[in-house]
């Protein structure tokens, strides 16, 4: 298992649009020879994809370095994909997923697919891995369900707006949620979210068996592992600053959760061993 | 995966031993298969760069918007990542904002804008940042002849004071916050306001100076530049709150009189530009600034741009002219 990164591999990283119905999905494939496994991470949403996106591309490198195959992509209608946010729906994100990850297991050599997701990405990777997607999962701070996400978001922006406002013209959380709710779409940092988004935000929960890792663990004949990241590895959680916090070493979080996947990689490839023996 | 959509070109180029990832922008009536392979030669590029650790699609992927909207109106544009930031390679520095301060950006900024020059014949670049964005546009501009021109989101020209106290912010945060707080803040703003004035003009101890004498050096020589700013805390228009420096008034005045230089304040925009009223504000002003200064890159979108509305028409010269005379009926050049 290598936990250094491989001194004399050369990483490519191969950026295209993957078509969808309806979209262009940005994806950066960091393309290995002959992969351990490969994984497929789904990320934050919307402005928390800014704020998170140097060590999310830092993470993906550092698997590359070790032999691990990543696809990382942006959600339809954020970042460099194109499509509509406010016409999108959970539905849609949830059927991008599968398309990524039919695409990222068809690549030769054949490898264990695992799925990575954070945030909001963590609801739509675990919903995909109750569906029968991939050989593995780790999350990262995974809301119980989209609304949590979105509130999250949320409550962050509503902070940072009221250091603008004095007085009475500072609106709580709880002031946007209510107008929002009563038809009115709201900007959050320069992304539109209409009340169908919200609305549907409630029903769009996290599978229940992976609440905890240990239900996780039950419930599914796959790895699971699931890690609340603290405040110590902003911006990928909340706090910190921007700027700072974006360009600090994250090897204490990513070496750990890397020795995850490979030996989850392996765990995987002796099961599929047996099954054929048998 | 495709390379390309319909508008725009995922393109990489190699800068200062780094590979540095980047959106192209076709322009309107470009039926060229790749942003190299263009038929025709000369006209303006827009390109943008990161506002501090953003990624290029910038806030609320108001650069995304933007850079649509310019390559409609006929501009090719670009959107790249600086070394070590989104998708292009390298180590930034741990302290980002003093690198950016200090220029740290400038030389692969001027790499991707000679790269554009020479591999894809435009006669020049018209460089756009937001905030740290602005301070790297504008070492960059100071340093490659060929920059046409520069387009400014919220600029400043100093460097931080150390952090300030906790308990500085938490009285900053109770002021805002409260009724008595108010009153008592603008009398501390007065305060200042007095120490200011006994200062006289001088300059606060922790101006950028030597983002200043790039400034001076580019905008006396008569570089078009167009300035956005957006209301500060307790601020209107482009006038700082009172008792801070102003150092629009003051950059201004550096210019002098040769200087191609308008300010717009957008009353409706937040810091990022990024909301819709924000973003929209600044692309309706920016394109009139574009079309009064720049021709857009081939003649099929030049024609296709005039017939646009709201789209100034007195432009002289062939396709070949680089940079159009300014246009005195332009509503920008009124200032």
């Amino acid at each position: 298992m290598p936990s250094q990164p491989h001194a004399d591999m050369q990483l490519i990283e191969r950026a295209g649009y993957f078509q969808v119905p309806g979209a262009h999905l940005y994806s950066v494939l960091h393309e290995v020879e002959q992969p351990a496994a490969r994984v497929l991470l789904v990320g934050p949403f919307a402005s928390e994809r800014h704020n998170t996106y140097i060590p999310w591309v830092r993470w993906a490198r550092f698997l590359a370095e070790r032999n691990i195959e990543v696809l990382r992509y942006d959600y339809r209608g954020i970042g460099e994909s194109t499509g509509a946010l406010e016409e999108m729906t959970f539905e849609d994100l949830s059927q991008d997923i599968r398309l990524l990850a039919e695409w990222l297991a068809t690549r030769t050599p054949k490898a264990p697919l695992l799925l990575h997701g954070h945030a909001m990405g963590a609801v739509l990777a675990g919903r995909a891995f109750d569906e029968g997607i991939g050989d593995g999962l780790l999350l990262w701070s995974p809301p119980v369900s989209a609304n949590q996400a979105l509130r999250s978001t949320l409550m962050r922006w509503v902070g940072l707006e009221q250091i603008f406002k004095f007085g009475a013209n500072r609106r709580s959380t709880a002031d946007y949620i209510r107008e929002l709710e009563q038809g009115t779409p709201l900007e959050v940092d320069g992304y539109e979210w209409s009340t169908k988004l919200w609305k549907e935000s409630f029903s769009f929960p996290l599978p229940e068996a992976l609440i905890t890792e240990k239900t996780g663990g039950v419930a599914y004949d796959r790895p699971v592992k699931i890690t609340q990241l603290g405040r110590d590895a902003a911006p990928l959680a909340t706090g910190g600053s921007v700027g700072y916090d974006d360009l600090k070493d994250f090897t204490w979080l990513f070496k750990p959760h890397y020795e995850w996947i490979a030996e989850a990689a392996t765990k995987s490839n002796q099961r599929a061993q047996y099954a054929t023996s048998n | 995966m495709q390379q390309a959509t319909e508008t725009r070109e995922l393109i990489r180029i190699e800068i200062l031993g780094y590979r540095l990832r980047g959106t192209y922008h076709r322009p309107a009536e470009d039926s060229s298969a790749s942003w190299t392979g263009r038929t025709s030669s000369g006209g303006t590029a827009i390109l943008f760069f990161n506002s501090l650790a953003l990624p290029r699609a910038a806030t609320g992927d108001s650069a995304v918007y933007w850079a649509e909207a310019f390559a409609r109106r006929g501009y090719p544009t670009f959107r790249f990542d600086l070394p070590g930031l989104g998708d292009s390679d390298g180590q930034t520095s741990t302290d980002l904002l003093e690198f950016i301060n200090s220029g740290g950006f400038a030389p692969a900024a001027v790499g991707i804008a000679k790269e554009l020059v020479d591999r894809a014949g435009y006669s020049g670049v018209v460089m756009v940042g937001h905030c740290a964005g602005a301070v790297t546009a504008n070492y960059a501009a100071a340093a490659f002849k060929k920059c046409k021109g520069m387009i400014l989101l919220d600029p400043y020209f100093h460097l931080p004071v150390a952090k300030r106290p906790e308990t500085r912010e938490m009285l900053s945060d109770w002021a805002r916050r409260s009724v008595v707080g108010r009153p008592l803040s603008n009398l501390f703003d007065r305060l200042k306001h007095l120490r200011l004035f006994l200062r006289g003009s001088a300059l606060p101890g922790n101006a950028n100076t030597k983002l200043l004498s790039k400034w001076k050096e580019v905008s006396a020589a008569g570089l078009p530049i167009l300035v956005f700013k957006a209301p500060g805390i307790k601020a209107q228009g482009t006038k700082p709150r009172v008792g801070e420096f102003d150092y629009l008034e003051y950059v201004t005045k550096l210019a002098g009189r040769k200087s191609d230089l308008v300010m717009k304040s957008i009353e409706t925009a937040d810091h990022s530009f990024a909301n819709r009223a924000g973003r929209e504000a600044v692309r309706e002003a920016a394109e009139g600034w574009l079309a009064c200064h720049f021709l857009p890159a081939d003649s099929a979108a030049h024609a296709k741009a005039d017939s646009l509305p709201g789209k100034a028409n007195k432009r002289s010269g062939s396709t070949k002219t680089r940079v159009a005379p300014p246009n005195p009926d332009c509503a920008l050049e009124g200032r």
